[in-house]
């Protein structure tokens, strides 16, 4: 064979050379959509790979949005961005490449347009123009020549169309159309992934925020929870203490009517006893008058036993008189301690309430607390008597029954400013520490079972505080207790 | 012979170039037709396909007589092709359908005419014989 008959390799090798390159190129553009999860990204290495290695300059990639819709998403080459512009699916080549999932090429554009527009205008001036549709525009070259418009597929799902557009006139090649196919399946496939990532991105994000919303309901809750267990527990306080005051005002109602009774009762024959006794009185003195009489025998008026027996008339009447005397007065404290002939604001001696409150209470006292008295200059005080003495009563009370064995009350009143002042310490054990921020509790007892139904300090703060006064605390341990109480000597109401 | 004739690939781009092609028919008695047709599909070397839109006057001729001639225009060679075909058959589905369906679609959705250019059928013409003819004519071919 003649060496000028051996065919050149020069073009198998530029041919070679040409098939590499571009394989090369579709490699590397798989390699880099496919190493990222970022949408833009793989959008813009599709685009830019376009232009610079196969020429296409203008180039969009358009997603499905929604059932009949598709939104362009990138687009490059253009002066004016379509970026966002709406293609229906079924309208122009893209709508119809969507539609139909299946490529298309499509050269000289503008004279089929002017084809079909000289088409309508025929039909227009005919007078047809009922039958015809809307022009839509379309995003894109507005004079494109040539487009192919490729299918974005994922299996047989439509995510996308991929579309290059020429002003000239560019017939693409099948080898052209194979390269953009093989592009486009792997932009698919790397643009789905991406959303699909996005999605799940999206999905893991609304799950936090719903998370955190849910967090903060649940925090919500348990404010809102332990928000209403205090107002119940407030509301069962004061039920507890309005139950606490029916019942004190019972017994005080019938102590009243108990004291007014027994007073009743006592009263006539304490006078009967007061009286005879008098009487009595009255009657030796007669007799001794009688006695000292001259007439009458010096005999009978020196005589011992008869002496000896006034004598012991003497000493018994005194000790009659002065045991109904105490008996007198017991009764007009119990009196006054119920006071229940003051049911309304009245200004009230509040030493006479004290000094009834200490003769009710002198059982608990007896002869091993000695009572101070320190009664300063006290004006009256407006107040629901009753109430007070009650206070009165469960201060001393509670320093009697605080003190063991023997020790003090002292008792001291003076007036602060506008207000009266009344101070009750004990020498008795005290109150801890832990315990003065409760001792005004409902149901706050130190003293153990049976003693006393643990209202009485609750009850006395409740009063105190309704007569707009205030009650304070101050104690160690063994060193006694000073409870402070301030009225208004005027409350405004 | 009219079995051998076998169209050259450089009618292809002739095919595709936008210009409306004229088809002239001519039914059992003897009158002629002539109409515009957007496409004029290369189905193979020796077959072509013509769009079926709305010239009920042609699909009627070719059925009574199925002679025809089809004139392509090419511009940018300044030549005329002309093609003496005979009706063979039309397609309703299938590739070649389905290929000028969708070109019709696409520029009919675009320009509101989707109600107007709807292909009914892709009627299937054998090439009898074809002509080019060129300005000044130069060569023709049978």
């Amino acid at each position: 064979m003649a060496k000028e008959d051996v065919p050149s390799a020069e073009p198998l090798l530029e041919k070679l050379a040409q098939k590499t390159s571009e394989v090369e190129v579709l490699r590397r553009i798989a390699l880099e959509i496919n190493s990222t999860l970022d949408l833009d990204q793989i959008y813009s290495v599709v685009l830019r790979t376009m232009d610079e290695f196969f020429g296409f300059r203008h180039s969009t990639i358009l997603l499905v949005e929604g059932s009949d819709t598709l939104r362009v998403v990138a687009s490059h080459g253009y002066e004016t961005q379509p970026l966002g512009g709406i293609v229906a699916v079924g309208t122009g080549v893209i709508g119809t490449v969507a539609k139909r999932r299946k490529l298309m090429r499509v050269n000289h554009l503008r004279r089929q347009h002017e084809y079909f527009s000289t088409i309508r205008k025929q039909m227009e001036e005919a007078g047809r123009a009922g039958e015809l549709g809307e022009m839509t525009p379309l995003p894109g070259l507005p004079d494109a020549e040539s487009q192919i418009a490729i299918p974005l597929l994922i299996k047989d799902t439509l995510v996308g169309v991929f579309s290059v557009e020429s002003p000239e006139q560019k017939p693409f090649s099948e080898h052209e159309e194979t390269l953009m196919t093989i592009v486009a399946n792997q932009a698919a496939s790397a643009i789905q992934n991406a959303r699909l990532y996005r999605d799940v991105e999206e999905r893991r994000q609304e799950l936090a925020e719903a998370h955190d919303r849910l967090k903060q309901l649940n925090e919500t809750l348990e404010d809102r929870v332990r928000s209403r267990t205090s107002e119940l527990e407030q509301a069962n306080r004061e039920l507890r203490e309005t139950q606490a005051q029916l019942v004190q005002s019972s017994k005080m109602a019938s102590l009243g009517m108990l004291a007014a009774g027994i007073a009743h009762e006592i009263n006539t024959p304490l006078g009967t006893i007061q009286s005879n006794t008098d009487v009595e009185r009255r009657a030796i003195g007669n007799i001794r008058d009688v006695l000292q009489d001259a007439a009458v025998a010096k005999k009978l008026r020196d005589d011992s036993r008869l002496n000896r027996a006034f004598v012991i008339f003497d000493q018994v009447n005194q000790v009659t008189l002065e045991a109904a005397r105490r008996v007198t007065k017991v009764v007009q404290s119990l009196s006054n301690f119920a006071r229940l002939d003051q049911a309304e604001l009245e200004l009230v001696d509040l030493h006479e309430g004290l000094d009834s409150t200490l003769t009710l209470i002198n059982h608990l006292l007896k002869d091993r607390i000695e009572v101070v008295k320190i009664y300063g200059e006290l004006p009256k005080v407006r107040c629901y008597a009753s109430q007070i003495n009650q206070v009165f009563a469960n201060l001393l009370t509670n320093a009697a029954q605080a003190i063991k064995g023997t020790g003090t009350i002292t008792i001291t009143t003076r007036q602060d400013g506008p207000y009266a002042m009344i101070e009750v310490a004990d020498s008795g054990h005290g109150i801890k520490p832990e315990h003065l921020e409760r001792i005004f509790d409902p149901g706050f007892t130190t003293k153990g079972v049976g003693v006393g139904v643990a209202l009485g300090l609750s009850t006395t703060y409740r009063i105190v505080e309704n007569h707009r006064g205030s009650i304070d605390v101050q104690s160690e341990p063994n060193k006694g207790a000073t409870f402070t109480i301030r009225l208004p000597i005027a409350p405004s109401a | 012979m009219t079995d051998t004739v076998k169209l050259p690939d450089d009618i292809k781009p002739v095919m595709q170039n936008g210009i409306p092609a004229t088809v002239v028919t001519c039914s059992a008695d003897g009158i002629p037709n002539t109409t515009i047709i957007s496409q004029v599909y290369y189905v193979d070397p020796v077959h072509v396909a013509l769009s079926f839109q709305f010239f009920n006057k042609t699909i009627r001729n070719v059925r009574e007589n199925p002679h025809a001639c089809v004139a392509l225009n090419d511009l940018e060679g300044a030549t005329e092709w002309i093609l003496d075909v005979q009706y063979d058959h039309s397609e309703t589905e299938g590739t070649i359908f389905d290929e000028m369906d969708m070109q019709i679609e696409a520029i009919a959705s675009a320009t509101g005419m989707s109600g107007i250019f709807k292909l009914r059928a892709a009627d299937i013409y054998r090439v009898k014989s074809f002509r080019k003819i060129s300005s000044p004519p130069a060569s023709s071919r049978e």
